[in-house]
């Protein structure tokens, strides 16, 4: 088989079905790539539009141009867009489209989840900007805080399309952690040690992770709202028991991690442009990946800085300051690393360069407003003022927009094959830079005069005139520099012509294929041996063109890769990816439905919506099975390895084990929530406690010990079925005590106790549902010949379920029976 | 994944010994715990106890990864875990030194 030959027949396995419909069943991570990046550009541009409108009305004093209820949706819409539309989205898409190609492999770990996790994305995004266009959207600021976000005080629909929406978009976030993790670990090409893996995977999964770890606090902060504000459960009122500082402290969680969220995939950018702009290789990698990890955790330990106002004792916010400060070194390290790369290289000033350097300025100014803003008595006067939007804007737009535009022009001749032709991306670059030094340089003088953030107009004698329309004119001009730059990508894309591969003679593996992309990104695996593969072996596309690497030979008509060992990059085992399908677009649109059932409360249509779900996921994992047992795969260069189907750590194995990451990240803070209640809110002890029962919690027990011991014998087991019975059982027996500690817990409407223990009650019953489908979705797979001594990947995957369920349902028991006990 | 574990390990116990001692601060301050023991206040003396042993625990996880025995074979590894290493434990001692220089429920 010819190179030619090679690339039409893979091109036939692995390519989106053809014209509009297409996009629909796609599951090629390419395609999914570009779409995610043009969504979140598209959003981009609604959130800028909205700042204009912002700028406008704070343009001169006593402005007519919004009323305060529209200019309140207009600034809460603004940074809700940009944060959770935008930012967020537009890393997934990069990582979606290029995590695949740097790490030299053909597709993400799970496509169709690439897939779900966009619609979810377009959908729930969909219902926020509809939200917009009806007069309805949300109001209370992108943090919406209670009590204002309370049914007190926001009684209409507006903070529900936010609480709703924004955790159905977090699904999109979740479902590409869990995806982007276990590809950088386990989807590599061979040789691909953790030491010779591209700096921006390891940005990648460092996000990945902490998005994991970061999202769930605010998706159970929306729920708990949402559970106050639909059902009347008063976890952020103080007169039952609650906290309105509880979703502080739930949302800070979230949200200062988030600001890294945002700020590390950038930087990845910048580690893997910076040294091709300077004709050099990246100073102190290991020293990166050091300070990208140490940042990561060190933003965990600092969201109370963002509550330095709120009257907590000085120890607790001393703690906070100081990691506060400490942050600095990790990201310190990271500059002088690229100053260094630079100083070390010769850097030519293209336009990714540009961008760069625009990067440097302005990110290096918001992080010393930053170190600023750490320390408590300078917060005391700046809190809550334009300096701090000021500040924000020029940590994000300086730490994501420049890295992500000089990303997107060092990648446009890979997405596109062409190259510039048009030079508007300069004078694009010029207005950007200069328009948005005017408009928050202004912002932060502004807000040390004293003028407040969020607010609708403000009188002439306040002395802010001048300085805001001087804001506002340069936010215009920086509107016209990102219009600039979009034409000049539009023209690029439509006229430019052919360019060459690998223009800017980089060393990643990206670079080593046919540009634009094929569907199959690499007609035959590479064998790396260095960090910059393309730089040693400049013929290395050709080699792998004519399919010297793994995988060289079509064959079945198999979507195939091959996985990798975590450290050593040794090949482990061969996977089969399914093909083309529209169930991830059909299983998003019914998740959508629940989501939209409980925005309208059509309560009827919610557990509809949620047997749909539970159906299509079964359909979903029911067509990966085999009937038949497949040795071990010949991968080419001498080599055979095991199917994916005969591991016991495979794919999903290690999938849910982040999924659960994510999940045991939820359950621990709702246990926080319950511990903060209990410890800080005022109106605690409640007025009863629950009845401890003795039978419940021996039947609970039992199921807890019964479940997981099951389990584990069924996988040892050559006849299973008894076994799962016997889990099958303990997980009832779970269920059926969760379902008491919810009818017998004191009036949840009365107190946050009462409340708490239903949300405990009723995740601990949902856990056992989802665990018992699980089993009757094994037991199934048993008697239909899909499980054999050969084919045993799928239970341990149940088995993870059930010892997860097993742990939260021991932490339950003691959460809902101990106080009683000791009382 | 052990590798990972020797990345991640030292910086993973500086944030559950942070957010304990936090946790504690707050129980502390929240139930009015007070009383003296040896001569200190004993709210003092309990976050103090607790700030030693998180030190004290990461102490050893940083001469595990510098020891043959735990180290990773990787030289890049050992490199990484141990400056993440040096993260965790400096991290320890700057992040909770409040304990002993302000006042606690003030």
């Amino acid at each position: 088989m010819n190179a030619l030959q090679r690339h039409r027949r893979l091109t036939e396995i692995w390519a989106s079905d053809p014209g509009f419909r297409g996009w629909f069943s796609t599951v090629n991570h390419t395609d999914l790539g570009r779409m995610f990046l043009a969504t979140a550009f598209f959003f981009f541009i609604v959130g800028g539009i909205l700042s204009m409108l912002i700028r406008a009305q704070l343009a001169t004093p006593h402005s007519a141009f919004a009323g305060p209820e529209i200019y309140n949706q207009i600034f809460t819409m603004h940074g809700t867009i940009m944060m959770f539309l935008f930012a967020i989205p537009t890393f997934e898409g990069l990582a979606i489209y290029l995590l695949p190609k740097i790490l030299g492999t053909r597709d993400l770990a799970f496509p169709r989840l690439t897939a779900y996790g966009f619609w979810c994305y377009v959908f729930g995004g969909t219902m926020l900007l509809v939200s917009m266009l009806l007069g309805i959207a949300p109001d209370g600021g992108w943090f919406m805080y209670p009590p204002l976000s309370g049914p007190l005080f926001s009684p209409g629909i507006n903070t529900d399309f936010w609480l709703i929406g924004i955790t159905f978009v977090e699904i999109s976030a979740i479902a590409a952690a869990v995806e982007l993790t276990v590809s950088i670990l386990k989807y590599r090409a061979p040789g691909m040690s953790l030491d010779k893996m591209p700096i921006f995977a390891w940005y990648a999964l460092v996000t990945a992770l902490m998005i994991l770890t970061g999202f769930p606090p605010l998706i159970l902060g929306s729920v708990l709202l949402e559970l106050e504000r639909a059902f009347g459960l008063p976890f952020f009122q103080v007169d039952l028991g609650g906290d309105s500082l509880l979703w502080q402290h739930l949302f800070w969680l979230f949200g200062h991690p988030e600001v890294y969220i945002i700020f590390l995939p950038a930087a990845g950018v910048i580690s893997t442009v910076l040294p091709v702009m300077c004709r050099t290789t990246l100073l102190g990698y290991g020293w990166i990946v050091a300070a990208a990890v140490a940042l990561a955790f060190l933003s965990f330990g600092l969201w109370v800085h963002h509550m330095f106002t709120t009257g907590i004792p000085h120890m607790g916010l001393a703690f906070f300051s100081a990691a506060s400060t400490l942050v600095a070194v990790p990201t310190g390290v990271q500059i002088f690393a690229w100053i260094g790369t630079m100083w070390k290289g010769r850097p030519e000033l293209h336009l990714p360069m540009l961008h760069i350097l625009g990067f440097f300025f302005t990110f290096v100014i918001g992080g010393l407003t930053g170190v600023m803003v750490a320390v408590v008595p300078f917060d005391w006067q700046a809190h809550d003022t334009a300096f701090i939007t000021a500040h924000l804007h020029y940590v994000l737009f300086g730490g994501f927009v420049f890295p992500i535009f000089a990303g997107i022009y060092y990648w446009l001749p890979h997405f596109t094959g062409r190259k510039r032709f048009f030079r508007l991306g300069e004078l694009a670059f010029g207005l950007i830079f200069a328009g948005f030094h005017v408009t928050f340089l202004a912002m932060h003088w502004v807000g040390l005069l004293g003028q407040r953030r969020r607010i609708p107009t403000y009188a002439p004698e306040d002395g802010w005139t001048t300085i805001n329309l001087i804001s506002s004119v340069g936010s215009f001009v920086l509107t016209i520099g990102i219009a600039v730059l979009l034409i000049d990508v539009i023209l690029h894309v439509l006229t430019a012509v052919r360019g060459r591969r690998n223009p800017w003679n980089a060393g990643t593996l990206e670079w080593a294929m046919m540009t634009p992309a094929p569907a199959y990104n690499f007609a035959s695996l590479p064998h790396v041996t260095s960090r910059e593969p393309v730089a040693e072996d400049p013929e290395l596309c050709v080699a792998l063109a004519r399919g010297q690497g793994y995988l060289g030979e079509p064959r079945h008509g198999w979507r195939e890769t091959l996985t990798v060992d975590i450290a050593s990059g040794t090949p482990d085992y061969h996977v089969i990816y399914p093909a083309n399908t529209r169930l991830p677009i059909l299983m998003s649109a019914v998740t959508g439905v629940f989501f939209l059932s409980l925005l309208l409360k059509f309560y009827w249509t919610i557990p509809v919506a949620m047997i749909g779900v539970a159906i299509l996921a079964w359909r979903w994992v029911w067509g990966l099975g085999l009937k038949e047992d497949i040795p071990p795969q010949g991968i080419g260069r001498g080599q055979e390895v095991p199917h994916a189907a005969s591991v016991a750590r495979s794919p999903g194995w290690w999938g849910t084990t982040f999924l659960l990451t994510a999940n045991a990240t939820f359950f621990g803070s709702l246990l926080f929530g319950f511990a903060f209640l209990w410890t800080v809110a005022p109106g605690w002890p409640p007025p009863e406690w629950l009845a401890p029962s003795a039978l419940e919690l021996g039947i609970g027990l039992a199921g807890i010990v019964a479940a997981p011991i099951a389990a584990r014998l069924a996988r040892r087991s050559q006849a299973p079925l008894p076994f799962l019975a016997i889990a099958g059982a303990g997980i009832l027996a779970i269920g059926a005590v969760c379902a008491a500690l919810m009818l017998r817990t004191p009036d949840p409407t009365g107190h946050a106790y009462g409340a708490t223990l239903l949300v405990l009650g009723g995740y601990g019953l949902f856990h056992a549902a989802l665990a018992a489908l699980m089993v009757a979705f094994l037991a199934a797979r048993v008697r239909r010949g899909f499980v054999s001594p050969l084919r045993r990947a799928e239970l341990p995957i149940v088995g993870l379920w059930i010892d997860y369920l097993a742990t939260i349902a021991l932490l339950i028991l003691l959460a809902g029976h101990l106080p009683g006990l000791l009382s | 994944m052990r590798d990972i574990i020797r990345i991640l390990i030292s910086p993973l116990v500086w944030l559950a010994a942070f957010s304990a001692v936090y946790g504690l601060h707050g129980l502390i301050c929240g139930h009015g715990i007070d009383g003296e023991a040896f001569g200190l206040p004993l709210p003092r003396l309990l976050l103090v106890a607790a700030y030693a042993a998180a030190i004290l625990v990461q102490l050893p996880i940083l001469w595990a990864l510098y020891s043959p025995r735990f180290a990773s074979p990787s030289p890049f590894v050992r490199f990484v875990s141990r400056a993440t290493g040096w993260v965790g434990l400096v991290a320890t001692v700057w992040s909770l030194l409040p304990v002993v220089m302000t006042s606690y429920c003030g």
